[in-house]
Parts: structure tokens; C-alpha cells; sequence
């Protein structure tokens, strides 16, 4: 081989053009050949752009696009007065999604190293979201503090995947204050995810797990916003596309009077009490306080609770689980006995001056029942048997009407059937029949039993809320009101959409006169001389009420012993039930302390407390009057 | 010698340059868009290949000014040349992926690989040019071709660019089939080549070109890993739809999606924005140049201008159809580019260096052997 080819150019010159001409006529193979392929790309482009043009579309939207659903702030809680017991504030969660992260394993690693966390706790949680789609948020972190969230969001950069999510979450102002009437909040489970509707919700959401929170969550939950944005092929946000901002719930006014509410909270609490403590206007079916002891421990519920708390709140003797006002029955004990006295005068066996000699027990077959005062009461009529609540009196009373037309009076006044309040899992409580024992023991009623039930024990089973109810229809005349506890709910415009309307459920026919008789018995029980709850008189006010020890166990082996070394679990049930001003009645109190002992004792002072803080105003007057009366009568002197 | 014959200007191939330039012009276009937004530092890539474009078109007319027979003289110093600069690149190359490629010389990295493909154009122009045999070549005639394809073919594998070293290839079995060669050679090829690729694929390819060969036979298997750019490839092309999201306003390519979419996949770009009409009326223009192309090797004056404008069609023409089937979704992922249009200064020049011989075969169709006589 040569390096320049002078003489190969003498070669080349040489060629033939038929040698030429097979060669050219190669080159039109090697263009069908260009054409065959151009086809092939061709073809591949329609198939690809028009054919499956929309589908690729489609694709590549939901590689760039994300949607990002924005939880809406719950509506707020109020009290009957405005003020806010439960608001919102922001809460900011690091959240990693999976599908914007190409690399999780670096960057758990280097989150964990950033903010000094336990790896494997990020891997924990996202081992058990492993099951959703890749593109649903996993918390990593939640409520972060703003030294976190600072650090995050300055570094967003530096991960991919990981973005800050703002989810408002309740505030309590008002510490546990009518925590069991309001409820908590708790993740949506996936059976309830299930249930409802996947328009609404999604996994991760905070939705009414008790209370009110979850009877008015649809009022409460308000309308999701959302935000599109682009992202690029790390997952960074570029820009936002459309966002929809989320609409907060309608905000919830309550009956409840938080300062009443308060009073009575605190001193349940400060006694270590527990029950139930009640209160309505008798004229409207307001109920002002609904308190249950002791309370939940609603910031522990913020965020999920721990299998601790959890377990504690199980375990705890007093079950503060259990909604006290609704949820728990007792003998209604002699709280009953006006339900009895009513049955009474309404048959026509006794009237006012209708006496009966309480020799301090009434003996009835082969046995005794005792009064409670066992040296007797001597003769007494209505007004005495109600204010010494003279078991004696109502014995006789029993026994000349009958159980079941006990149980029918009691019915009227709102007891043996559930009245129906926005709380969840109300007991309806029990008011014996002879048919119900035929039918729920198989048994024939003894008479003896009625005996028990005409002061308030045997099967009789009442609930606090019952009691209270009953106390404002004795004061009301008659009228049976539906417990309310919601004021008026406004959506966030301020448009009112329900507004409270007093509702009568039953009114009781016949004499009013007749209930008259048993409201001056009230009174006395606490104006009178020797009345059971002398101890709650509050000067200015009159107040009428009853008493009631219910009995938890009878067992000889307490009998003689002094009623502080009982055994707490053993120890009988204090109730008070009153209504005030006597004249013209206002509200209806109701208190038990579960085991405490004595009604005018354990109970009646948490009345008595409510009471002179819902009248304190007109008392103050009164007492500025009274002061400057005796003033101005000093200095005419 | 640099004597310009006043029917050169009559016998300038315009229509070639035309199609050079719009082709050119809508590369840089598109150049632009898919390098958008420029990075904020050192020059766009978009401006370094206008540079490099303005460069090549000075080459180009510097190519005119010569008789394309001179690369038949100084072929094989040409030929020494750029083995030197292959083995170089082993030497002192710039790595990146794990590849030496490029000898930097300050302006732009030089990839020796990409002038290998026009050398040996030239280089098997040459040969088959000089030794034509009426009843096709036989098995011996062929152990040269074979040795000068197979040097550059190494050292290229060597780097490793698997794409490039195919590239010979491909050049070297067009080339030689179009020169004719006998059945019995055929045979032979046909044994030895397979018998190399089932060698290679157990003793040569890496784990990650075996790996890209696999994932084209199931895409879905490893949506993130090689299948994912051949998806967000197929992705962009696909929601061009009919008529394109419009320039600058692809999603696939500007949020990232698209791998390497300023080089390799510099077409989906286009496919994205354009849609199918932009994207027919692009690759139309393209194709109608190479089919311009092969009239000019028709045209020639001689064996060598025909070999010179068929090889130089068919570098373009492979490398094109290549790159095209990987982006749409036929292909691995090789390292091929589309050439005009993939961002890459080796790359653009060697393409228009190819196109400047193309033009001047053409321009130099009517001179006779006489003329060359004259000139030197």
C-alpha cells in the first residue's frame, strides 16, 4: 500500500461506466431500504402520538401533577355564653412520599442524621403504610416543633420525597372541661374508612371518635381544599396549579355553661369523686352542666393515644370511660319517692293530710322494712314523708297502688326510657313491672318487691341525667322537655343553621294542684326545720329538693360497722336533686357521687355550689339592697 | 491546487445545503428548549453548538475548497491519525460514566470515537474503490476491510462505548455489502459474527449493557430503573399527541422526566412539543436529505464519490434510524445520537464534515480525470 496514490489515480480513472452502472443500481436497494424504516418510524409515531396519544397524555399529567387534598380546620365548640372551649391551631407533620423519593433508604438515613432521630422508627412507619399507594403521604413525624419544621423546609432540596404537611388539630381552652359531652377526635380506622364515604375521606384523617365530635361530625368536619401542583422528576415542587381552598366546619354552640360546668367539675375532682352532676333550665330543656367524674383526659387523645394512656384510663376503678350522666344506672333511691307520692295523690289512695304512723319499720308478709330512722318518723303526712323522707309512708303508698302503676307515673316523669339527648349509648334506665319480671325472669311479682321499688330501690335503675329530667318536670307543672345541649350551630359565614326551640315531649294531665303538694315537700326537705338537706339553704334563694342514699350491696357484715370503714366499692350512692327558686323555678340540679354515702352530705354541697354561682348576680343584688336598706335606715335614725 | 472552477459555483448542491441548514435550524431550536433553562453558569449548551455549528459550516467550505480525491491519497495517514487519537483517549481521556471518551482541548472535548465513524467511511471508500472485483469479493479480499474496521472497533469497546464500536459495525457490513461480495463470503461473515456476539455476550458485554438488552425485552420488569427513560421517553413522545404542548412548554422534558433529552433523547423533545405533524415534518426533511444523499452517490463521477456519498448516507442514516428506535421504545438504550440533533460537538462536527464531502462529491460531479490531471 501506497500513502498518496498517484498512480491508483490512474486506476480509478480506468473504471468502466458498467461497473459504475452496478453499483448506482445498489444505491435504489439502499433507499428502499431508508424507506422501509422511515415507514417503521412513522408507523411507531402514529402509533404512539395519535393512537395512544390521549393515554400518554394522560401519563404524563400524573408524572407532574400532584394532588394534595388540604384538611379543613373543625368547627369550632362554644359555651352558652360564646365562649371557645375547643378551637384549632396548625400542627405541621414531615410527611415522605414515596413515589417523589427515588432513593428512601439515603434519605431516611440522612433525615435521621439531620434531625437526630431513630432510623428504624422511620422505617417502622413506613413498613406499615406499605400497603397504600406510593403516592399517599407517610407520616414520619407529626406535631414537629418550629426548630424542625425551620430546618426542613430550609433543606427541602436536600429531600426529595419529604414535604411538610399542615393538619389543624383540636386545642382544649377550657383543659378537659365537658370532656365526655364533647368527645375527641381519633385517625380514621379503616373499617370506618370503609363505611364511609371515600369522597370525604382518606386515610390519615382526623375524625369524631366520641362525643359530639363524632354525633356533629358532619357539622364539625367542614370541606376539604386541595392544591395541584408540578413537580419535577425528584419530586420538587415547581409551581402551584390550582388550589381550592378547604372550608372550615360550622362552629358548635352548647347549652353548657362552662363556668357552671367548671364549678362542678372542680369539685367532683377536688373530693376525688366519682359521678354524675346535672343541670337544666326547667323551662327550656337547656342542660347547663353535664358533667361526668372523673373526666377524660382529653389532650392525651391529641395525636392518637398511647397504649398506656389507654389502658390506664381501662383500668381505673372510677372509669372515667364511662359517661356517667347517660351511661351508668342507680337505684334512684328516695329521689323516686316523689315519683311514688305522685302515684299516690293522682290514684286517690292518700292526699295532703292523709297520715300514716312510721313506727321506724312496716311489717309486710313474715317480714320487717325498716325505715331509715329506725327509732320512726311517728304519724306523718305527705308534706313530712318527703321532707324526713319517711320510707314507712311510701311503703303504704306502694302497696295501695301497685307496682305497675308506680312504673306508669314514673314513665311520665321521664324515667324507664332513654329521653333521647345527643349523647351517645344512653341507658334507658328501669322502671319494673309485673310484666316486665314474667317476661325478663320468668317470675310472678312479689308484692314485697313493690315495697322496694316505692322508695327507690329493689330493680328500679335510674340514670343521673333521668333524675334531673324528673326534678324539672316536678318544678316546670308537669311538662316533660327534651334535653337539649346544642345552643344554635352557624356555619363559618355566621348563617345560623339550627337554632334551639324548647321541646315538649309529654305534658302530665290531670291536677296541677296535686304536684303542688309535692313541690312543698321539696321545700321543706331543705327550708324545713327537719328537713334531709338543711345543710344546702342558701340565704336569698329558696331552694326544694330530695335526697337519696342508694343502697350498692345489702350485706350484714357492714351493717354494724361506721360508714367511713366500708369498703369504698361497698359504700352507698349519694344522690341530691333539686330545683330553685322554689316559687318560680329556674333550673334543675341533680347530683350523685357514686359511694358517697349520704345525699344531703356527699351531694347536696355540689349543689349548693352551682347554685349560688348560677344565682350569684341576684344574690350580690339582693344583698347590696339589704346592705343599703340598713344603711339608709341607720341614718334616718 | 486551490484553484476554483467557475461551474463549481454553477454545480453547487443548494438544495443539499438548504436541507442541511433547515434540518440544522430546527435541531437548534428544539437545542434550545431541550436544554431550557439554561444553567447559570458556563456557556448553554444551546450557544456552544451554534458556535460549533458556525465552526462546522467553516469547515464545510473548507472541504469545498479541495477535490474530495484527496482524502483518497491521504487516507491512510488520516487513518493513523485518528487511531492515535483512540489510543490517546485510552491515555489521557477525560472518564465520565465510567467511560473515557473525550481528549479535552479547552473549548470542547474532543470524542476521537465520533471522527472513527467518518474515518472509516473514508477508509472503506477507499479500499473498495480501488479494488473492485465484478463477481464480489472473496473471503481473502476481505481480511483487510475486516482488520481496519476491527482496530478503531476495539479500541472504541475498549472506552467502553458499546453504541459507537456497533456504529463500525454497522458501517463496515453496509459498506461491504453494498461493494458485493461472494456468497461464500456471507456465509462466513454470518458464522464468524455470531459466533462473536454469543463470545461477546458472555465474555464482553458488562453487566449494565446486558441489563439494557434485557429491559427492552420487558420494559415494565424495572419501571424506575433502565426501563423508566425508555417510558418517559415513549411518555413524551406520546402526549405530543397530533399537534405538540408547543415550544418550550414540554412537561417530560423540562421537569426532568426525560433522561439525557439535550443529547440522546433530543427528538422526544421535539416529538413532545411538535406532536406528530411536527414530528413527520422534521423527520421528512431529515429522511429527504439522506434520499438526497443517495442521489448524490447516483451521481458521481466515479467508484470512489460513489462509496464516499453511499458511506457518508449511511453513517448518518444508521446512527438516525438507531436513535429513533430507542426513542421510541424498539431499542435499548445505547449511546447513540441523532445526528444534527443530539448535543455534542464530535458529533455535530463529524456530521457536517461527512455532509460537506457529500456536497462536494456532488459539486465536483461533472470534472473528469482530465481536470484532477490539471489541478495537481
Amino acid at each position: 500500500m501506497k500513502w498518496s496514490g498517484y498512480k491508483n489515480l490512474e486506476e480509478l480513472s480506468e473504471h468502466d461506466d458498467a461497473d459504475l452502472d452496478h453499483l448506482k443500481r445498489r444505491i435504489t436497494f439502499a433507499a428502499l431500504v431508508i424507506i422501509f424504516f422511515v415507514t417503521i418510524i412513522f408507523g411507531r409515531l402514529w402509533f404512539l402520538q395519535l393512537h395512544m396519544g390521549e393515554e400518554y397524555r394522560h401519563r404524563a399529567d400524573n408524572n407532574r401533577v400532584r394532588m394534595r387534598a388540604i384538611a379543613a380546620p373543625r368547627g369550632n365548640i362554644l359555651d352558652a355564653k360564646g365562649r371557645e372551649l375547643v378551637t384549632n391551631r396548625p400542627s405541621f407533620n414531615v410527611v415522605l412520599v414515596r413515589e417523589d423519593s427515588n432513593d428512601v433508604d439515603k434519605l431516611l438515613k440522612k433525615l435521621a442524621l439531620s434531625l437526630d432521630l431513630d432510623i428504624s422508627v422511620l422505617w417502622d412507619k413506613i413498613r406499615d403504610a406499605s400497603s397504600k399507594p406510593r403516592h399517599i403521604p407517610i407520616r414520619l413525624l407529626e406535631d414537629v416543633d418550629w426548630e424542625t419544621l425551620a430546618y426542613v423546609e430550609n433543606h427541602n432540596q436536600e429531600f426529595p420525597g419529604i414535604r411538610i404537611e399542615t393538619v389543624p388539630v383540636r386545642v382544649y381552652h377550657y383543659g378537659n372541661l365537658a370532656a365526655h359531652a364533647i368527645g375527641y377526635l381519633g385517625e380514621i380506622s379503616k373499617k370506618e374508612l370503609a363505611a364511609r364515604n371515600s369522597d370525604i375521606y382518606a386515610g390519615g384523617d382526623l375524625v369524631g371518635k366520641m362525643g359530639l365530635e363524632r354525633l356533629r361530625e358532619k357539622d364539625l368536619r367542614g370541606e376539604k381544599g386541595s392544591s395541584s401542583s408540578e413537580v419535577n422528576a425528584k419530586g420538587f415542587e415547581q409551581q402551584l396549579l390550582k388550589s381550592v381552598e378547604p372550608l372550615p366546619g360550622n362552629d358548635i354552640q352548647l347549652t353548657i355553661d362552662a363556668e357552671l360546668q367548671k364549678v362542678a367539675e372542680d369539685l367532683m375532682a377536688s373530693g376525688d369523686k366519682a359521678g354524675a352532676v346535672v343541670a337544666m333550665e326547667v323551662k327550656t330543656g337547656r342542660m347547663l352542666v353535664l358533667a361526668s367524674s372523673p373526666v377524660l383526659p382529653l389532650n392525651q387523645f391529641v395525636g392518637g393515644i398511647s397504649h398506656k394512656n389507654w389502658n390506664a384510663l381501662l383500668e381505673n376503678p372510677k372509669h372515667p370511660l364511662i359517661n356517667k350522666v347517660v351511661q351508668a344506672m342507680y337505684p334512684p333511691a328516695s329521689t323516686y319517692k316523689m315519683i311514688t307520692a305522685m302515684a299516690g295523690l293522682t290514684a286517690g289512695v292518700i292526699d295532703a293530710d292523709t297520715v300514716f304512723y312510721c313506727p321506724g319499720h312496716f311489717k309486710f308478709g313474715k317480714r320487717r322494712y325498716h325505715c331509715w330512722k329506725r327509732s320512726g318518723h311517728g304519724a306523718v303526712n305527705l308534706k313530712r314523708a318527703i321532707s324526713e323522707s319517711c320510707d314507712v309512708y311510701f311503703y303504704q303508698v306502694g302497696l295501695r297502688i301497685g307496682v305497675d302503676r308506680l312504673a306508669e307515673m314514673a314513665n311520665k316523669f321521664g324515667l324507664g326510657h332513654k329521653s333521647g339527648i345527643e349523647m351517645e349509648h344512653e341507658k334507658s334506665g328501669l322502671t319494673p313491672t309485673k310484666a316486665w319480671k314474667k317476661k325478663r325472669r320468668g317470675q310472678k311479682w312479689q308484692e314485697g318487691e313493690t315495697l322496694s321499688v316505692a322508695i327507690g330501690q329493689g330493680f328500679n335503675l335510674v340514670t343521673p341525667l333521668q333524675i334531673c329530667l324528673m326534678t324539672a318536670t316536678i318544678a316546670n307543672g308537669g311538662k316533660q322537655l327534651f334535653p337539649q345541649i346544642i345552643e344554635k350551630v352557624t356555619d363559618p359565614d355566621g348563617k345560623v343553621l339550627e337554632q334551639l326551640k324548647p321541646v315538649v315531649v309529654s305534658e302530665l294531665k290531670g291536677d296541677k294542684a296535686l304536684l303542688q303538694q309535692i313541690r312543698e315537700g321539696m321545700e321543706e326537705v331543705v327550708e324545713g326545720r327537719r328537713g334531709t338537706a338543711r345543710n344546702i339553704r342558701i340565704d336569698g334563694i329558696t331552694i326544694a329538693g330530695k335526697t337519696g342514699t342508694a343502697q350498692v350491696v345489702r350485706l350484714k357484715q357492714y351493717k354494724h360497722l361506721k360508714e367511713e370503714d366500708i369498703p369504698y366499692k361497698y359504700r352507698d350512692h349519694a344522690w341530691f336533686t333539686c330545683y330553685a327558686p322554689a316559687d318560680d323555678p329556674e333550673i334543675a340540679v341533680t347530683v350523685l357521687v357514686e359511694h358517697g354515702l349520704h345525699g344531703g352530705s356527699g351531694a347536696g354541697p355540689i349543689a349548693k355550689a352551682l347554685l349560688e354561682n348560677y344565682f350569684a348576680d341576684r344574690l350580690q343584688k339582693a344583698a347590696t339592697e339589704e346592705d343599703s336598706r340598713i344603711e339608709a335606715a341607720g341614718q334616718e335614725r | 491546487m486551490l484553484r476554483i472552477d467557475r461551474r463549481f459555483l454553477h454545480s453547487f448542491d443548494w438544495i443539499l445545503l438548504a436541507l442541511v441548514l433547515c434540518v440544522s435550524g430546527m435541531a437548534l431550536m428544539n437545542l434550545y428548549s431541550a436544554s431550557y433553562p439554561p444553567s447559570p453558569w458556563g456557556i448553554p449548551p444551546f450557544l456552544k453548538q451554534c458556535y460549533l455549528f458556525l465552526f462546522g459550516m467553516m469547515g464545510i467550505l473548507f472541504i469545498l475548497f479541495f477535490d474530495y480525491k484527496v482524502l483518497y491519497f491521504w487516507n491512510y495517514p488520516f487513518y493513523i491519525f485518528i487511531i492515535f487519537l483512540l489510543v490517546l483517549v485510552l491515555v489521557v481521556g477525560n472518564s465520565a460514566g465510567g467511560a473515557q471518551r473525550w481528549i479535552n482541548l479547552g473549548l470542547f472535548k474532543l470524542q476521537p470515537s465520533e471522527l472513527a465513524k467518518l474515518m472509516l467511511v473514508v477508509t472503506l471508500s477507499s479500499y473498495y474503490s480501488r479494488k473492485e472485483q465484478s463477481d464480489g469479493y472473496g473471503v481473502k479480499a476481505m481480511v483487510t476491510p475486516v482488520l481496519l474496521t476491527l482496530l478503531p472497533f476495539l479500541l472504541i469497546l475498549k472506552q467502553p462505548d458499546l453504541g459507537t464500536a456497533l456504529m463500525l459495525g454497522i458501517i463496515f457490513v453496509s459498506m461491504t455489502i453494498f461493494a458485493k461480495v461472494r456468497w461464500q463470503t456471507y456465509g462466513l461473515g454470518i458464522i464468524l459474527g455470531s459466533a462473536a456476539g454469543v463470545f461477546a455476550w458472555f465474555y464482553l458485554l458488562r453487566d449494565y449493557q446486558k441489563r439494557r438488552i434485557e429491559t427492552l425485552l420487558n420494559p415494565a420488569k424495572d419501571p424506575m430503573g433502565q426501563g423508566y427513560q425508555i417510558l418517559q421517553s415513549k411518555i413524551a413522545v406520546g402526549s405530543g399527541g397530533v399537534s405538540g404542548k408547543g415550544y418550550l412548554e414540554g412537561t417530560q422534558g423540562h421537569l426532568h422526566f426525560l433522561p439525557e433529552r439535550h443529547t440522546d433523547f433530543a427528538f422526544a423533545v421535539w416529538g413532545e412539543e411538535r406532536g406528530f405533524v411536527g414530528s413527520i415534518f422534521f423527520l421528512g426533511v431529515y429522511f429527504f436529505m439522506l434520499i438526497w444523499g443517495l442521489y448524490v452517490a447516483m451521481t458521481a463521477r466515479d467508484r470512489f464519490g460513489v462509496f464516499l456519498s453511499f458511506g457518508v448516507v449511511m453513517l448518518i442514516f444508521w446512527q438516525a434510524v438507531i436513535n429513533l428506535l430507542m426513542i421510541l421504545g424498539f431499542l435499548p438504550v445505547v449511546g447513540i445520537p441523532l445526528p444534527l440533533v443530539s448535543y455534542g460537538g464530535s458529533s455535530l462536527l463529524t456530521t457536517l464534515f461527512a455532509l460537506g464531502i457529500l456536497m462536494n462529491v456532488r459539486m465536483r460531479r461533472f470534472q473528469t480525470g482530465q481536470n484532477i490531471e490539471k489541478m495537481k
